[in-house]
């Protein structure tokens, strides 16, 4: 219980610093930091829990107030991200969230354009996505590192993975 | 695989439920079931976001700064740039205005005077101490100037040119010890020989000044002009030359010897002027600036509280002083004084004249006409 209303605190305060101090710097890319979160988060704790917790914060950006796309679309996109990143960190975390970190954005804009979201197009994807990948994967190590040692559950699942890992063969 | 299943409806509920969500939210806007959810969203994130941000403007701030650091740093240096030149430009501004006013200065003098000059900035000046006084000028033969012609600037006589190449030319200073020239006392008639005292005249300020005539009246506050030399070579008549400070009393000697403070700073010359052709007639003392502007002398007392003790001698010509002073630098120059440069019949401009009549008070004209005082 603790461990989850530590987890909602942690994505609020991540989503407020996003909106607040990351997007305001001025740089042109900026990594995602929720996003991120979602990922790490997921990663620690399983890819059910990753589908919860990616679908609640989604839920949660999609309202967060400077926000004008359709409620769910960011819910979509987490969730599937979360589940995901649970699913693969169980074998090979680091790589999971690697590949997360740097698909996660195409999805979005993926999904965006499907629901016909105006803006959103080849173009837009192009300009925003290559740099936003690359930041994501570049601060990405230092969020799962901050998760892991804020939560201390990955200890378990990954020794837990590497012997199954070991058994398995 | 257990958990993995329980994952897989987990997702796929939720998928399904975002899906339902985005559809009513896409087909319907603010629903009453949404749109307090957002709103309620929008009040708690607002104010969270509201707080942060007024924390974090500051360090939003700073960033920002770090983040324009570089340019801010180029154009710092492009600004301090600027201003630099700015400041020279400035600087040479005001050089330029003074050298200007000096120009202005000593071609007035040489107007006054009717020499025709060659103005000159001094570019280098020789100071070993005690040997010799001269200073390069950047005019040369190129621009007329030639040996042994007199140098001035906007106060008074500077010395001669004793060497000349095409581009520049040495000037001896009046104050080298080995330069003299003569001199006539203002007023009057009677000669003297200026010459310099080197180190020993208070670096330059002062030049010794001998009277030929012993007996002549000798004050302190009488002014010097250059007396001229033959064919005004090397020096022109009428430039004025300094102001007696200090007599020696030397009883039995057959010259008196003062000490005399020049018109012109020797000592820190810039802009000069070289004399390269004299006036048709002695300008006598129509040069010496007005009375009132050297306070160091008080004109008026010389001329008038001494015609006792010192002009002793001219008061029977005082009958002088009813002509009027216009004529009297005229008929008076040929007789002795310019008489070597009226021979001449230089045709240059005979601008003393006019300009003796405004600016030679009646003093002058109080003693003039005395040839048998020369004789």
């Amino acid at each position: 219980m603790g461990r989850n209303l530590g987890t909602a605190a942690l994505l609020f305060v991540a989503m407020v610093l996003q909106v607040t101090v990351l997007n305001r710097l001025g740089f042109a890319v900026v990594p995602d930091l929720v996003l991120l979160l979602v990922i790490a988060l997921a990663a620690a704790r399983g890819a059910a829990a990753g589908a919860v917790i990616g679908f609640l914060t989604g839920l949660a950006a999609d309202v967060l107030p400077p926000a004008d796309h359709v409620l769910g679309q960011y819910g979509l996109v987490m969730c599937l991200i979360g589940y995901v990143a649970g699913r693969g960190a169980v074998r090979a975390p680091m790589l999971t969230v690697m590949t997360c970190a740097v698909c996660a954005p195409a999805l979005a804009v993926g999904v965006g354009a499907l629901l016909g979201d105006p803006g959103v197009d080849w173009g837009a994807f192009e300009a925003v996505w290559p740099g936003t990948a690359l930041c994501n994967l570049v601060v990405a190590p230092f969020l799962v590192w901050g998760v892991n040692a804020l939560f201390r559950v990955p200890r378990r699942p990954r020794k837990k993975a590497l012997v199954l890992g070991g058994r398995r063969p | 695989m257990k958990d993995s299943r329980r994952g897989r409806v987990v997702v796929g509920a939720l998928l399904a439920a975002a899906l339902v969500l985005i559809t009513v939210d896409h087909r319907s806007g603010d629903t009453p079931v949404l749109g307090p959810i957002r709103s309620f969203a929008a009040a708690t994130f607002g104010t969270a976001e509201q707080a942060t941000a007024s924390v974090i403007e500051p360090v939003g701030r700073f960033v920002r700064a770090l983040a324009g650091a570089s340019s801010a740093q180029q154009r710092i240096a492009q600004l301090s740039a600027e201003n630099a030149k700015l400041r020279k430009e400035l600087i040479a501004q005001r050089l330029d205005k003074r050298r200007a006013a000096e120009l202005d200065g000593m071609l007035g003098l040489a107007g006054r005077g009717g020499y025709q000059v060659v103005p000159a900035q001094v570019i280098a000046r020789r100071s070993a101490p005690g040997f010799e006084d001269a200073v390069e000028i950047d005019a040369g033969s190129r621009d007329g100037v030639r040996k042994e012609m007199t140098v001035l600037n906007e106060d008074g006589l500077i010395g001669r040119v004793v060497q000349v190449t095409s581009g520049t030319a040495t000037v001896v200073l009046l104050s080298d010890p080995a330069s003299s020239a003569g001199a006539r006392l203002e007023g009057g008639n009677e000669l003297g020989v200026v010459s310099g005292l080197g180190e020993g005249g208070n670096r330059g300020r002062f030049i010794k000044f001998r009277l030929l005539d012993s007996t002549a009246p000798l004050t302190v506050g009488s002014r010097i002009v250059s007396f001229g030399s033959v064919q005004g070579v090397p020096y022109v008549a009428g430039v004025p030359v300094g102001t007696i400070e200090r007599v020696e009393a030397t009883p039995g000697e057959l010259t008196r010897t003062a000490y005399a403070r020049t018109f012109a700073d020797l000592t820190a010359l810039d802009v000069v002027g070289v004399v390269v052709r004299g006036p048709s007639r002695d300008p006598r003392d129509s040069v010496l600036p007005a009375a009132p502007a050297k306070p160091a002398k008080p004109d008026q007392p010389t001329g008038q509280a001494r015609p006792n003790e010192q002009d002793g001698r001219s008061t029977p010509n005082e009958q002088a002083r009813p002509s009027t002073p216009n004529e009297q630098t005229g008929p008076a120059s040929p007789n002795e004084l310019t008489g070597p440069a009226s021979p001449n019949e230089r045709t240059g401009p005979a601008a003393p004249n006019d300009r003796t009549g405004p600016s030679g008070p009646n003093e002058r004209a109080r003693q003039d006409e005395q040839p048998d005082e020369r004789a």
